[in-house]
């Protein structure tokens, strides 16, 4: 029997946890994690296993009657990234989902198999029911898991503005998939390949699927769940709600795009690109502002996703252009990133259930000092957040070199105007958003784990247990193997796209690529060995230089400092939130709540809000329209029932005269 | 492999001859700004010798910094060092590991622990100038994008040693002017020179750069001001070989933008923090208009 079947049925014995005995609580969890564990492990084997023999025939192709399960190579790319991210974020789970002991943990553990079930069901559909059918139970599960802690009010809002959101999705997939399947010969992905659909229909059916596809991965305006969502849910959730999901998302796209509709119209990929660029910009703006630490990290896949997307828009204008050999580069880019961010992104949700765990709070005002408390943690979290300002030596900057060779490789194919100004545009937004994300990680692990602690709930914080820093630690090495040695990774992601001829992009020394003339070079491993020998030569002249003498407080105007002192979170990004602040609108209201003196003697309480530009722009407004609007119908609804009798009757007649007509 | 390795060893000489002369180029920018305010000014190796000062003298740490405070420097240099050996200089035939993102985001490296250091010792001064230094980094990096750009779109490579001015061909259009003009700013902004940021000064409003290192000394000091003289030296390097359009041998062309900045830094008062914006986008529309032209 095949592995990916195999998987998929440890998956669903690991859901019947919670089914066990409410006194086997403990048991049922380890049991359901060690399933999760074991089946990512074989949903990634799997999916290596294809992408290493591509030649190979298809990984599944099991039919029963219309339904089938397919695993090609687009699929396999996203199997390894859930196998992968399942499996650490699993182990991760077997300490840190303890914390729910007694409220309801069984569930949450066999709920978490079923999650990850929906997902590998979702990416080896072979038609568009079995793929509706998974892409919905993924979507209820992940709303149950979100609402997990159901005692909290917002936990439940987000929850509940979740699910409606994901469901305008799902019905945006649906009219997708309803065009597509009713102009070709079956609703089976091999049928709907060679759809007859064109003109303005065909555009339509585009629209829904990205319209779909981006709200399930966050690019704004579609967002609004994200950031609600993520810090609801239990951090483990998180982390596979993030790394996992959203990608889920890209591949689905990614299957519309290239297999269903096409990318011959010109204005596809630059719709693409164009939402890409403007979600990274902005989710890391607001990422930048936010002192939540999930709510930091939920905006910052907000800018991921919309780098993954801008640079698979990329290829899309590239393969309206006829030019494919270029578009892989593209292609490989989005998918290297969307591998790398599952990594990173499952690390930093970790390492903030963590410091969750540690202190009790996810308000990095309340925090710092961490790193002395903490160092393992801290270590790991220092990774991650280097991954996500794409510093070199981390699969960060693989990821992102490629997205700007994309860039540039548009850059040089670019003849007319309007393409040129995109990639201008492109560019400053990138430029924009690359420095704003090292702000935001800096900011981030600055006032978290550095400086000294802001408040009592530090000084209770300590290491955390085996498994949770096991589960970090898979995931921190693997950002930097792939960081050092990106030449496997990369090497498979383009075959991928371009099948097994074209001259690979890595080899050991690190990545060439040479689509554009003269070729571009980055090679991770050489800068790391100078950067090694530089760094131990300055190390040894230190140590040999005058030893550290003294320890001492710092010169503080002659006054003693305090740890409120220290720039604030919120301070930091006080420039930004400045020079940016026609865009974030950022609202300060000032309370005195004591006021003596104009000058002294004063005790003030300042509320800083910035409300989300989309929130406020378009959501509000249209909610109400839409509450004015259903006010105005009810006044022709007043509930009595001869009332509505007599509209029953006027509408008979109206019908009978239409009829007589 | 045999021939990168080759140029890698070409790559780290280069590397340190710029660190050589790096406090040289410091030593006369000051020396130009004291003689325009007709000063004799210290010598021009000044330089050289406070670094031996600050290298003799005991590191005091406070007492909350963690490991990071002591990783700051040394990544900071190690990543300027890096940058030296990446752009293209006075060694000819060396194969790049220089690529033009790459080394962008290599400097990155060194202002994210910049940046983190002055967190550590949980003062506001630190704090202030991390905070401004971000802010500016983010104006800096769209025009820095730019640059990048138009010198990959005429050279049809992002390797900084084929982005390097080609005499032979038309070198001094209007477009290679206007990003020679755009480029200075981004320098000027990139090494915390007036009018972005004041390096004379220890005023706490005002510093940007000085407020991240106030909390050091000793040998760690040294390593920062080191490697911040060694980045000036690299962007004037940059300047003169890629931006800069006058067929003159590249040490002129340094010395020329040596003594640029200090003119330039006679010339004009530190702006203030918000009006940086403008000039970093005068900076982008420079790069945008040189786009156009090219």
């Amino acid at each position: 029997m095949d592995v990916l079947l195999c998987s998929l049925l440890v998956f669903l014995l690991g859901t019947l946890t919670i089914v066990w005995p409410k006194r086997l609580e403990l048991a049922a969890h380890y049991v359901g994690m060690l399933c999760a564990i074991v089946a990512s492990g074989m949903t990634a084997f799997s999916g290596l296993r294809y992408l290493l023999m591509p030649n190979s025939a298809l990984l599944i192709d099991a039919k029963w009657g219309s339904y089938s399960l397919i695993a090609d190579g687009w699929s396999s790319v996203f199997l390894v990234i859930t196998g992968v991210a399942g499996f650490f974020i699993s182990i991760y789970a077997l300490d840190y989902a303890r914390g729910y002991l007694g409220s309801r943990i069984r569930a949450l553990t066999g709920m978490w198999n079923l999650f990850l079930f929906s997902i590998v069901a979702v990416l080896i559909s072979g038609d568009a029911f079995t793929f509706i059918v998974s892409w919905e139970i993924m979507a209820l599960v992940s709303f149950l898991l979100v609402n997990h802690e159901a005692g909290k009010k917002e936990t439940v809002s987000a929850a509940y503005q979740y699910m409606v959101m994901t469901h305008l999705g799902t019905a945006a997939i649906l009219v997708a998939f309803y065009l597509l399947g009713s102009h070709s010969a079956s609703f089976a992905f091999a049928d709907m390949m060679h759809n007859q659909l064109d003109g303005v229909m065909r555009h339509i059916a585009f629209l829904c699927a990205f319209a779909g596809f981006a709200l399930k991965s966050g690019l704004m305006p579609l967002h609004i769940w994200l950031p609600n969502a993520h810090p609801a849910a239990p951090s483990h959730v998180s982390a596979l709600m993030s790394g996992v999901m959203l990608k889920v998302a890209l591949y689905g796209f990614g299957r519309f795009a290239f297999q269903f509709i096409g990318m011959d119209v010109f204005w596809y990929g630059l719709l693409v690109t164009v939402v890409g660029l403007i979600s990274a910009f902005l989710g890391v703006l607001y990422a930048t502002m936010e002192v939540d630490m999930k709510r930091i990290l939920a905006y910052s896949s907000v800018e991921n996703m919309g780098i993954i997307f801008a640079v698979f828009g990329c290829g899309m204008v590239l393969m309206a252009m006829n030019l494919f050999p270029l578009a892989v580069v593209a292609f490989t880019a989005a998918m290297v990133h969307a591998f790398s961010h599952s990594l990173m992104k499952g690390l930093m949700f970790m390492s903030a259930g963590a410091v969750m765990h540690a202190t009790g709070s996810k308000n990095i005002e309340k925090m710092g000092g961490l790193i002395k408390k903490m160092p393992y943690t801290a270590f790991f979290t220092l990774i991650g957040a280097m991954a996500l300002s794409s510093l070199p030596f981390t699969s960060g900057l693989i990821g992102e070199w490629l997205v700007l060779q994309s860039f540039i490789t548009l850059a040089q194919q670019a003849g007319s105007p309007e393409l040129r100004l995109l990639v201008i545009f492109a560019f400053i937004l990138l430029g924009l958003t690359g420095a704003t994300a090292l702000g935001c990680f800096v900011r981030l692990y600055g006032t978290a784990f550095l400086g000294c602690p802001r408040s009592q709930i530090v000084d209770k914080a300590h290491e955390q247990p085996f498994f949770m820093l096991l589960g970090m630690g898979i995931a921190a090495a693997l950002v930097v193997i792939v960081g050092i040695l990106p030449d496997p990774v990369v090497n498979i992601m383009q075959s991928i796209v371009a099948g097994p001829m074209t001259a690979p992009m890595g080899n050991p020394l690190g990545i060439i690529w040479g689509g554009s003339g003269r070729y571009a070079i980055y090679s991770p491993a050489i800068i790391l060995a100078v950067t090694v020998l530089v760094t131990v030569f300055v190390a040894v002249s230190l140590l040999g230089s005058k030893k550290f003498e003294r320890r001492d407080v710092t010169w503080n105007c002659g006054t003693y400092p305090t740890s409120r002192q220290q720039y604030s979170a919120t301070g930091f990004s006080k420039p930004l939130r400045r020079a940016f602040g026609s865009i974030l609108n950022p609202q300060r209201h000032t309370e005195y709540i004591r006021k003596e003196h104009d000058y002294f003697g004063r005790k003030l309480k300042v509320h800083l809000e910035i409300p989300d530009l989309f929130t406020e722009k378009l959501y509000k407004p249209v909610q109400t329209w839409m509450i004015s609007s259903s006010s105005a119908f009810r006044h022709i609804q007043e509930g009595s029932v001869s009332l509505y009798i007599g509209y029953t009757m006027i509408a008979m007649i109206c019908v009978l005269i239409w009829g007589v007509l | 492999m045999g021939y990168i390795l080759e140029g890698l060893g070409l790559n780290i000489v280069q590397a340190l001859v710029l660190l050589a002369f790096a406090p040289l180029i410091a030593g006369i920018i000051n020396k130009v700004k004291a003689f325009l305010q007709k000063r004799q000014g210290a010598s021009v190796l000044q330089e050289y010798f406070d670094l031996r000062k600050w290298w003799k003298k005991p590191t005091i740490l406070t007492p909350h910094t963690s490991v990071i405070f002591i990783l700051a420097p040394v990544a900071y240099f190690v990543t300027s060092f890096l940058a030296a050996s990446m752009v293209p200089g006075f060694l000819a035939g060396q194969v790049s590991i220089s690529d033009a993102f790459v080394f962008v985001y290599i400097l990155a490296l060194g202002r994210f622990f910049m940046t983190l250091s002055s967190m550590d010792a949980a003062t506001s001064f630190g704090g202030m100038g991390g905070s401004r230094e971000i802010y500016i980094s983010v104006l800096v990096e769209p025009a820095v994008m730019l640059a990048i750009l138009i010198n990959s779109l005429r050279y049809h490579s992002t390797t900084l040693s084929s982005m390097v001015i080609d005499y032979d061909g038309a070198y001094f259009t209007v477009s290679a002017a206007l990003a020679c003009v755009a480029f200075f700013l981004v320098i000027l902004a990139e090494n915390s020179r007036l009018p972005v940021d004041n390096p004379d000064t220890h005023l706490e409003l005002t510093m940007i750069h000085e407020g991240m290192t106030l909390e050091y000394s000793g040998p760690l000091l040294t390593l920062i001001h080191l490697g911040s003289m060694l980045k000036i030296m690299v962007f004037l390097t940059l300047f003169g070989a890629l931006y800069l359009p006058l067929a003159v041998p590249l040490a002129v062309k340094i010395l020329f933008g040596a003594v640029l900045i200090g003119v330039v830094e006679i010339l004009n008062n530190k702006m203030r923090l918000f009006k940086v914006r403008v000039y970093l986008g005068a900076a982008i529309v420079l790069l945008l208009l040189a786009i156009i032209a090219e």
